[in-house]
């Protein structure tokens, strides 16, 4: 598969790659099958225009870290689950925090947060002004509202 | 006692009560967060508060007289706090242990951190600190047992 990588220096030395994301899923296979044999963390920078996916991916032989990034101008990135089991709850975290939506994912729901809460609360455009709630039903599931209830 | 003026031993009856009242007052074992290391701190040997008649961490709401909230009460778990707060037996006490408990701290307007356990749960004692030390929190317990007397606080 051919695919042109941009290639960077961190400021702590560590190397960078940039990539599309269509041809993400690619790249990280070839560096999977290079020795980078684990997804160490996911974690996403809000640009408010697009929003920057940052993988880190670690080779536990020769302990080398390497950072993959790519953008996004909808909100939609390829899931590597099928590369990594663990990148499964990391991609529901940023799902929960940033609203990325990882296309392929075997479960893309909240991890964190109550499901029905409004908004993603770490992208740059979330409203702190309104208070939302969260309350226990019978069955003990969490209901989210902006009306308080009678607990509080 | 027949004859009236009960008055006297009424009173002395409930100043009785509220001396053995507030000299055994047994917390609830319920930590948030990192304020629980030093509630756990306050319960071992160096800073007994046993000496204080709160002799056991009770594992039971039921059993138990004081809730020390102890952490951060994030809006999932406020739920679950007012739970247990309800489910133990009265009289009940609460004491909001560091600055997170009674308005937020340093997660004031975060989107998931309950403003202050006082729009759960009404608070008796509020202690100050983050997070406070053992010495605090015994001096909050002292001034508790204080309150359920009656007496003054300073």
């Amino acid at each position: 598969m051919v695919y042109e990588v941009k290639e960077e220096q961190s400021k702590d030395g560590r190397k960078v790659m940039r990539i599309d994301r269509e041809h993400l899923l690619d790249l990280v296979k070839d560096l999977k099958a290079d020795g980078y044999d684990s997804l160490s963390l996911i974690s996403c920078v809000d640009f408010r225009d697009r929003i920057e996916v940052v993988y880190h991916l670690f080779n536990s032989k020769n302990e080398d870290i390497l950072v993959v990034k790519t953008e996004t101008r909808d909100s939609k990135v390829p899931s590597l689950t099928s590369l990594y089991e663990s990148a499964n709850w990391d991609e529901r975290e940023q799902y929960d925090m940033m609203g990325v939506e990882f296309t392929g994912h075997p479960n893309l729901k909240r991890i964190l947060l109550p499901e029905g809460w409004v908004g993603y609360p770490l992208r740059k455009d979330y409203d702190l002004s309104k208070t939302q709630y969260v309350n226990m039903d019978d069955e003990g599931e969490d209901r989210v509202s902006f009306d308080p209830g009678d607990g509080w | 006692m027949k004859t009236g003026d009960a008055g006297f031993i009424t009173t002395t009856m409930d100043k009785a009560m509220e001396w053995s009242r507030s000299n055994s007052i047994w917390p609830l074992t319920f930590g948030l967060a990192c304020c629980a290391i030093e509630m756990m701190a306050t319960q071992a040997s160096r800073l007994d508060i046993s000496r204080f008649g709160s002799e056991v961490f009770r594992n039971s709401p039921r059993q138990s007289d004081l809730m020390i909230v102890s952490g951060t009460v994030t809006k999932k778990m406020a739920p679950r706090l007012r739970r247990l707060y309800d489910e133990m037996p009265y009289p009940k006490y609460v004491i909001a242990m560091g600055v997170c408990v009674i308005q937020g701290g340093p997660y004031n307007q975060g989107y998931s951190v309950v403003m202050g356990v006082d729009r759960v749960v009404p608070v008796d004692v509020y202690v100050p600190g983050c997070p406070p030390t053992p010495e605090a929190l015994t001096n909050g317990i002292i001034l508790l047992q204080k309150k359920i007397r009656g007496e003054e606080d300073r």
